[in-house]
């Protein structure tokens, strides 16, 4: 009389284990890195913001007034969830009467920056408005 | 013949053993997930993905960059018809062929945010609909001191945190 085999021996239990923990870290590191990325992508938005910003103000102050800061003329309340950050304006003349603007936003300690140039030509004090 | 009694279920220990091994399961993904929950509390909700939201700033950038009244007239008009200028309306004019074209931004509806266009007599609508609900709530509409220039437009809003989520400034280019 053939003995009757049931349940499963344990090379097939340690087998499934091994698939199921496979399948469920390479699915929890996708949903992980999709989620950090998500987050860069949120910080970023929030940066460009205080950029842009600060891209306005500098397109509208006197050529001479162009002078290298650390501080924002336009705030950065928005840059708040991003503490602590670092903001920085710099200026290099490029040839004579033109200037590069370049605005830095810092944050992870310096890890992670966002930067946008703005180019000002100097017009002589020109009307415009 | 002896016949064996069989035991249907699971012993006592066998059940633990098998709600440890779960409870270490979900401490781990818990532990995983803190940094990610925590980031979540800590940024407010990103606007610029919702696409509703996305198209009403880039159009009322265009509008308010493309302003221009000659003789350095403000194109800011305090009221326009059943408008009045507040931080959840803005009223900008400018000179076109033909005349002069006003353009309304009401963000007062919930849910809804419109665009009105007038030139002469004709009135053309814009709908933004979708838009959410704590956007509506919280935009606010503030003018900008440019230092001597044109004033510009200040757009902010906040999300259900209250966190501020947008902050962007729009200016009329330059002009004579």
């Amino acid at each position: 009389m053939r003995r009757d085999e049931r349940g499963f021996s344990l090379m097939e239990v340690l087998a499934a284990f091994l698939v199921l923990t496979v399948v469920i870290t390479v699915s929890f590191t996708a949903f992980l890195e999709r989620n950090n990325r998500l987050r860069q992508a949120s910080e970023i938005t929030l940066a460009y913001q205080a950029l842009a910003n600060e891209a306005e103000y500098i397109r509208r102050m006197p050529y001479d007034a162009l002078v290298a800061t650390t501080v924002f003329t336009s705030g950065t309340e928005v840059l708040a969830p991003l503490a602590p950050f670092g903001t920085a304006t710099g200026i290099e003349l490029i040839k004579p009467g033109v200037k590069q603007v370049t605005l830095t936003v810092r944050w992870k300690n310096g890890a992670r920056e966002a930067k946008l140039v703005v180019m000002r030509a100097d017009t002589g004090g020109s009307p415009l408005w | 013949m002896v016949r064996r009694r069989r035991q249907a279920g699971y012993s006592l220990m066998e059940v633990l053993v098998a709600l440890s091994v779960f409870c270490a399961f979900l401490a781990v993904l818990f532990i995983l997930t803190a940094e990610m929950r925590g980031w979540d509390k800590r940024l407010p909700m990103n606007y610029a993905r919702h696409p509703q939201v996305a198209s009403v700033i880039a159009r009322m950038r265009k509008d308010v960059t493309d302003a221009h009244m000659p003789n350095y007239q403000t194109p800011y008009l305090p009221e326009h018809k059943e408008f009045t200028m507040d931080e959840k309306v803005l009223i900008l004019r400018t000179l076109v062929n033909g005349g002069e074209r006003t353009i309304v931004w009401d963000f007062r509806e919930t849910g809804v945010v419109t665009r009105y266009e007038y030139i002469g007599t004709l009135r053309t609508q814009w709908n933004a609909r979708g838009v959410p609900p704590e956007f509506s709530s919280g935009v606010d509409i503030d003018a900008v001191d440019m230092t001597g220039r044109l004033y510009g437009v200040r757009l902010r809003a906040k999300d259900a945190k209250g966190m501020l989520a947008i902050d962007q400034i729009f200016q009329p280019r330059a002009h004579q």
